[in-house]
């Protein structure tokens, strides 16, 4: 009997050793880490969440390290980080050409490097998720030429536009796809000025000197939602009634948002974050694994996005939405701050 | 040299920061077409409202002989505190003290100060009781502080002031400025008294010369230090407060970069960084100069950059103008 118990415990544990391994396996397949340009605004803070969640059920551990929007910071958590030979690093680079060289150290370690959001086309990488930020000032583009139509019965007037640091490539791409695009309008005169450090008393600062020195303002483009807070007080200050001066913004978050709701901003440009933070997870396994990715349509979580195989590696373009009265609850939007119900699956 | 000269010869090196801003407005106004009209100027005192109420308290410390660098972080504490409590959009809780809702002036007030207050109190305590250097303390409270905020605000923003406090940064009809220029103005003129009239104002300013020679005059020098970091960082805890209010609401990165604006202000205001020397008059002008100059290149559409090499410049510039004034003095005494 001693034996038969002693057997069947044995047994059982060995069972239960090899359910454990596999469990553990299933479930965490490494760490990943998430090198996230600052915290200091709401898109980058949302991404971290995103992206920690999304990649855990998929089965990785995120560890996200913040650069605080320095450079040399981020160069040197690429070094640490290297060291520490995760599965994967995920890159959304305070400078876009000053981290290429860390892409490569990384890289020649065996480690794949994808890069979110922010999009480098100069090395190699392993896999891109981006929105486009010249795309961004592409839509943007589309929206304003719209709404001055509108109001002017033609595509001209003035606008303000409100880049922000002038050192982040991020606001000059956009600002380059927002400009080409308005090249066509030659009546639409653009005054462009930047929020140093996109700090948003600086914005408002610029939009109280313009307002007085242009009065004849028509369109208020700002390159961030919080940007878009002061530019409101800013205009409420200055006696402004909402919608009496248009304003439109980028980047989707929800203050951004609420503002549409209480009718001071027409636009706003979502870069669509959960979306692109999903396409990362779906496609984890195959970077990881080194598989082949192949280029086409996919679904990402309701939006039809593209891989194609560029220079730079493999890349996905998720379009960037115009959010505006009419949408402005869809749930899809991530500065509505509702996830995704439905589980994210690795691409097959 | 007549009594009369040197007297004028004294008023003179004693107001040179407000001399160059009338050649600087006059400069721009002739200069730039539409920078001279009332509304280009009210926009000049209002922007100099935070940056300035926030170089009252970095100034009194500096005369003091001590440093204080977390002005500006406990300026973005107290806006996202003001944000959180008092917006009604974004993580703001949008809190109103009805029946009387303009309760929230004064308890939104108090509460910044207080806030500010406490982190001046820490900072002074361990200059003064465990004799830690001043820029190392404060320096350590600029990053814990604005990890703070970013901890509290979970990098998110609050929008959407509260209409009873949003009112502090609507311009008032007559005079076109805003309550919260106003605050600005009257805190300049009661530090002012409270530095040149005052004991305690000239105990600071002596400790700042010399501290050991005060000591042994019978000033309780530590108790004054303590003071001077309280002031400044409830004096913050009020710039931050106007921030929140101009700006209707708070971001995690609100305030970033007027440690440096507010720096530049007090030098070129003044007051020395040896201590000892300045007054708050010229720290004003100081800062209304940054603020004129900024609104020049706001409205020329120059790159920003030019911002930060002009600010450079006259940094130099005042130590420059502060040496060669030092040298004046030594030979008219």
């Amino acid at each position: 009997m001693k034996r038969f118990l002693r057997a069947t415990l044995a047994a059982g544990a060995i069972a239960m050793a090899a359910f454990a391994s596999h469990t553990a396996e299933a479930q965490d397949k490494g760490k990943v880490f998430y090198m996230v340009p600052t915290l200091l605004d709401e898109f980058q803070t949302a991404s971290v969440e995103a992206i920690t969640n999304f990649m855990k059920e998929v089965g990785y551990t995120v560890e996200a390290k913040n650069a605080d929007n320095k450079t040399d910071l981020q160069q040197s958590q690429m070094n640490d980080v290297i060291a520490l030979k995760p599965k994967a690093i995920i890159l959304a680079a305070v400078d876009f050409n000053a981290l290429v060289p860390s892409i490569e150290k990384a890289r020649a370690a065996g480690i794949p490097v994808m890069i979110f959001d922010r999009q480098i086309k100069t090395t190699k990488s392993d896999f891109t998720s981006v929105a486009g930020t010249v795309e961004i000032g592409y839509v943007a583009a589309d929206q304003i030429q719209g709404l001055l139509k509108t109001k002017n019965g033609s595509v001209k007037g003035k606008v303000l536009q409100v880049l922000g640091d002038p050192a982040d490539p991020y606001t000059l791409e956009i600002q380059q796809g927002f400009e080409e695009k308005m090249k066509a309008f030659p009546d639409v005169k653009i005054i462009s000025l930047p929020a140093m450090q996109w700090e948003a008393s600086n914005a408002g600062t610029i939009v109280s000197d313009q307002l007085v020195a242009n009065p004849d303002i028509d369109l208020i483009f700002v390159h961030a939602a919080h940007l878009a807070v002061a530019a409101v007080a800013s205009l409420e200050a200055k006696g402004k009634k909402p919608g009496e001066v248009m304003l439109v913004s980028s980047n989707g978050a929800p203050v951004g948002l609420d503002l549409i709701r209480k009718g001071w901003e027409n636009v706003e440009v979502e870069q669509p974050l959960f979306a692109q933070a999903a396409a990362l997870a779906m496609f984890a396994d195959k970077v990881i694994n080194k598989q082949e990715i192949k280029p086409g349509k996919y679904d990402v979580l309701g939006l039809e996005s593209e891989v194609t195989i560029e220079s730079w590696g493999a890349n996905i373009k998720i379009p960037g939405a115009a959010i505006n009265k009419g949408n402005v609850d869809d749930t899809k939007f991530w500065g509505n701050l509702k996830p995704p119900a439905t589980p994210i699956k690795p691409v097959e | 040299m007549s009594a009369r000269q040197r007297a004028i010869i004294e008023f003179m090196l004693d107001n040179l920061v407000w001399l160059l801003l009338i050649v600087v407005l006059a400069a721009f106004s002739i200069g730039i077409p539409s920078y001279f009209q009332i509304g280009i100027f009210t926009n000049i005192i209002e922007d100099s409202t935070y940056v300035g109420v926030m170089a009252i308290g970095l100034a009194i410390v500096i005369i003091a002989g001590n440093m204080d660098l977390s002005v500006e972080s406990v300026a973005g504490l107290t806006a996202m505190v003001t944000g959180i409590l008092f917006c009604n959009g974004g993580i703001g809780l949008g809190y109103t003290m009805a029946p009387v809702e303009w309760l929230a002036i004064p308890v939104s007030l108090l509460l910044a100060i207080a806030v500010g207050g406490i982190i001046g109190f820490s900072n002074g305590l361990l200059v003064v009781k465990l004799r830690m250097n001043a820029f190392i303390v404060t320096l350590a409270s600029y990053i814990w502080v604005r990890g703070l905020v970013l901890a509290l605000s979970g990098g998110r923003s609050a929008q959407g002031m509260v209409p009873e406090l949003r009112i502090i940064g609507i311009p008032i009809d007559p005079i076109l400025l805003p309550p919260s220029a106003l605050i600005a103005i009257v805190s300049f003129i009661g530090f002012s008294f409270l530095m040149r009239r005052t004991p305690f104002g000239r105990h600071i300013t002596m400790i700042g010369g010399n501290p050991i020679a005060t000591f042994r005059a019978g000033i309780k020098t530590d108790r004054l230090i303590l003071v001077s970091f309280i002031l400044a960082g409830a004096v913050a805890g009020i710039a931050g407060w106007l921030l929140a209010i101009r700006t209707s609401g708070a971001t995690a990165n609100l305030g970033v970069g007027m440690l440096f604006k507010a720096f530049a202000a007090v030098v070129i205001g003044g007051v020395s960084l040896k201590g000892g020397i300045g007054q708050l008059p010229g720290v004003y002008a100081g800062v209304l100069l940054l603020s004129a100059i900024q609104t020049a290149i706001n409205l020329m559409g120059l790159p920003a950059h030019y911002t930060q090499l002009i600010l450079g410049a006259l940094v130099l510039a005042a130590m420059l103008i502060d040496t060669l004034k030092l040298q004046i003095r030594q030979r008219l005494a």
